[in-house]
């Protein structure tokens, strides 16, 4: 029988290997990635963390509506204090939801939440949010959450842009699940 | 070394030694090994599939209502069981295992596989998993419920919190060592294909379904690993306390759908590119004639092995994406269609002025076209993102998967079958008994899965026990269509019967001067050891 020398076949072997072990490592990968991804696409409506408020007002107005949610694991009841805004694009607006635990024990919620449409979520951009930190309420308790956000003037330089004039800001509440969730709540 | 492999031709161990297949290092046993073990989890996943349609037969619950078998629940996890074992116990083992570690080596003139051992490991890690996908169907899934009922895409948050028992952790496990081995098989099957052809077999005068296997391998190589790491999030999800694809804990379900379906579109061409191959050599051999446009039909299934990696998300439109998103995965969708089109296109040009003989794995491989065709149309439908919102998650889905995997990826398993029986077993098999297996088939397949077209037109969605009474005709009509494919597999056993009893002697080439491969150049069977003396190609 001949056979090639064993190191070739070796050399194909661990370079079939090592391909297949990226591919894992890749997999993990796509957690930090996923999460810049959405970040810098506004991919599935993420919105924008801004650190200062917009450099201009303009006379575009956005109208903004709330949504509240609440999954059913949760003992809260959770709304919005007002159902739409009128805004100017680049004027920071101040809003507020309400959020009241109805059972018996002190629970940690935190919410996730997206724009739609989807294509603007990026233009979207929050100055202040209680979707950055979880919220702890005591039984009977209830809050007033306020959202401080502004509409990014560059949403008027995008022409695919031009035929939005409401955007819709939800939010869903769900369960702290404890240590693990307060690093990765808000990205 | 070559002395010593001469003294080894002569002794074929006995069939009755334990030891032959237990530790076999041989490629043409655990080539048959492959084959059997993969009839043996047909039967249980067709079996499945019977429940399923008993159960669909008519309006009301047959089957899962507590008498026969188990609630409503454990009608999810036949449909769940059935697409894995069909899957990775039944299609992968047949295509890659079985024909590629039979024939691999017999067409590039290799005296064996790169590592023969792991290829030992490769197989007997197989029944490990599918014991363990057996048993998850027996222990608690969702509450006081058997099994894991969550389809086989396993989506969060059903496969995490959803199902809290024990069986989606064997599942799980059950996966990853099934993955292990494929792994380790295509890494065997890279390494053969790229040092061991025999003098002057260039990358260019491999048969196409060497091809067809190498580029198979290199999607497993990369698509599985993808697979594992999100098995391993919701294992972790489920047991350790991370959040991956939880939102409370900052995670994302639908990030589970991009790494299952990253993993999971390749894995549909997996199941399919071996049949390219196999059909291909069957075309050409009962036309007498080469295959028309050898180089175009190699590279098209590189292409569709590329474009296999990028298009993922049209499983996905109803999750929310953008709409350039959309127009971006149904534009790459569509693609596929081009190089696919140029295999159809090819089998049709090699037939085209040849001698036809219309032997049973010709009958079976014409079959083929003309089946994957309807499905790859059917395909074409439901890449139009607009569309797919309307179809996605009905039966229109099924029977489009099931033109192209059922119809598609069977069909060429039992061409290969009969057009390599009397080169794997060394006897004949009787050919009316296989022809008449291919027309009841045929018969039957379509009978089951072309209303189920209707059915999704209609708007029945998958994975469901129950349906409106609207459906009942079509789902009565695809029942007994099982029933005329269950008289099929009757007649596969009686050929396997009949050959077992019969013991004809095969011939080396049964099939004339248009079979040109290797493979033919030696007996039927082959001898234990081969090509000793490396083959010289011209």
């Amino acid at each position: 029988m001949i056979r090639l020398p064993a190191s070739q076949n070796t050399r194909v072997a661990l370079m079939a290997a090592a391909t297949s072990i990226t591919m894992v490592g890749a997999a993990f990968a796509a957690v930090p990635l996923y999460n810049l991804f959405c970040a810098v696409t506004g991919y599935g409506g993420t919105t924008t963390i801004a650190t200062g408020e917009a450099g201009a007002i303009l006379d575009r107005e956005m109208t903004v509506l709330f949504d509240a949610n609440v999954n059913r694991n949760l003992g809260w009841e959770f709304s919005p204090v007002q159902r739409s805004m009128t805004v100017r694009v680049g004027e920071t607006a101040l809003a507020y939801y309400t959020a009241t635990n109805i059972t018996d024990h002190p629970i940690t919620g935190v919410a996730t939440f997206n724009v739609a449409p989807f294509k603007a979520a990026s233009y979207f951009s929050k100055l202040e949010c209680f979707c950055f930190t979880e919220q702890t309420l005591q039984p009977g308790e209830t809050v007033q959450m306020p959202v401080l956000f502004f509409v990014d003037p560059l949403i008027d330089e995008e022409r695919r842009l031009d035929d939005v004039h409401t955007m819709t800001l939800s939010y869903t509440f769900f369960e702290s699940e404890g240590d693990a969730a307060s690093s990765d709540a808000a990205p | 070394m070559s002395a010593d492999a001469a003294t080894h031709d002569d002794h074929t161990p006995s069939m009755w030694d334990w030891r032959r297949w237990v530790f076999s290092t041989n490629h043409k046993d655990i080539g048959t090994m492959y084959l059997l073990f993969a009839i043996f989890a047909g039967i249980i996943g067709g079996g499945l599939s019977g429940l399923m349609r008993w159960e669909l037969a008519e309006p009301g619950l047959q089957v899962f209502n507590n008498g026969f078998w188990g609630n409503e629940h454990n009608y999810n996890v036949a449909t769940t069981m059935h697409g894995l074992i069909m899957i990775f116990f039944m299609v992968m083992p047949a295509m890659i295992g079985g024909f590629g570690n039979w024939f691999v080596p017999l067409m590039i003139g290799a005296p064996d596989m790169a590592f023969p051992r792991m290829n030992n490991i490769s197989f007997w890690l197989l029944p490990f998993a599918f014991i363990l996908a057996v048993m998850s169907m027996f222990v608690p899934g969702a509450g006081g419920d058997m099994g894991f009922g969550g389809g086989w895409v396993l989506y969060p948050p059903l496969s995490t919190s959803g199902h809290n028992g024990p069986a989606m952790d064997l599942l799980i496990l059950s996966l990853h060592i099934a993955g292990v081995s494929s792994i380790l098989g295509s890494i065997n099957f890279i390494t053969t294909i790229f040092n061991m052809r025999a003098p002057g077999m260039t990358i260019h005068k491999m048969p196409l379904f060497v091809w067809s296997v190498l580029v198979t391998v290199f999607l497993l190589l990369l698509s599985l690993p993808v697979l594992a790491g999100a098995l391993t999030m919701l294992l972790t999800d489920r047991n350790f306390g991370t959040a991956f694809f939880a939102p409370e804990g900052g995670g994302d379900p639908v990030m589970y759908q991009h790494l299952f379906w990253f993993f999971g579109h390749p894995e549909v061409y997996i199941l399919i590119l071996p049949g390219f191959g196999i059909i291909s050599h069957i075309v050409s051999t009962f036309s007498r004639k080469p295959i028309f446009g050898y180089l175009g039909m190699a590279y098209a299934m590189v292409a569709i092995g590329f474009i296999g990696f990028i298009v993922w998300a049209h499983h996905m439109y109803t999750v929310g994406m953008p709409v350039d998103l959309k127009a971006y995965f149904v534009a790459a969708t569509m693609v596929i269609a081009v190089p696919t089109g140029i295999k159809i296109f090819s089998w049709i040009a090699t037939m085209w002025g040849g001698s036809i003989e219309f032997r049973t794995p010709m009958m079976w491989a014409i079959g083929f076209i003309f089946l994957f065709t309807v499905g790859g149309v059917t395909g074409v439908v439901l890449a139009n993102a607009g569309v797919d919102q309307a179809l996605h998650d009905t039966y229109y889905v099924v029977a489009h998967f099931h033109y192209v995997l059922s119809l598609g990826a069977v069909f060429a398993i039992f061409a290969g079958w009969y057009y390599w029986f009397e080169k794997i077993f060394g006897v004949k098999y009787n050919s009316l008994f296989a022809r008449l297996q291919f027309l009841f088939f045929f018969v039957g397949a379509n009978i089951i899965f072309f209303p189920q077209h209707f059915l999704g037109l209609q708007g029945m969605p998958r994975r469901y026990v129950d349906y409106a009474d609207g459906h009942a005709f079509w789902n009565m009509v695809s029942s007994w269509g099982y029933v005329v494919m269950l008289i099929g597999m009757a007649f596969f056993f009686l050929v396997l019967i009949d050959a077992i009893i019969r013991r004809r002697k095969a011939d080396a080439n049964p099939w004339g001067e248009g079979a040109t491969t290797l493979e033919w150049t030696l007996s039927s069977p082959p001898p234990f050891h081969q090509f000793s003396e490396l083959p010289k190609i011209k």
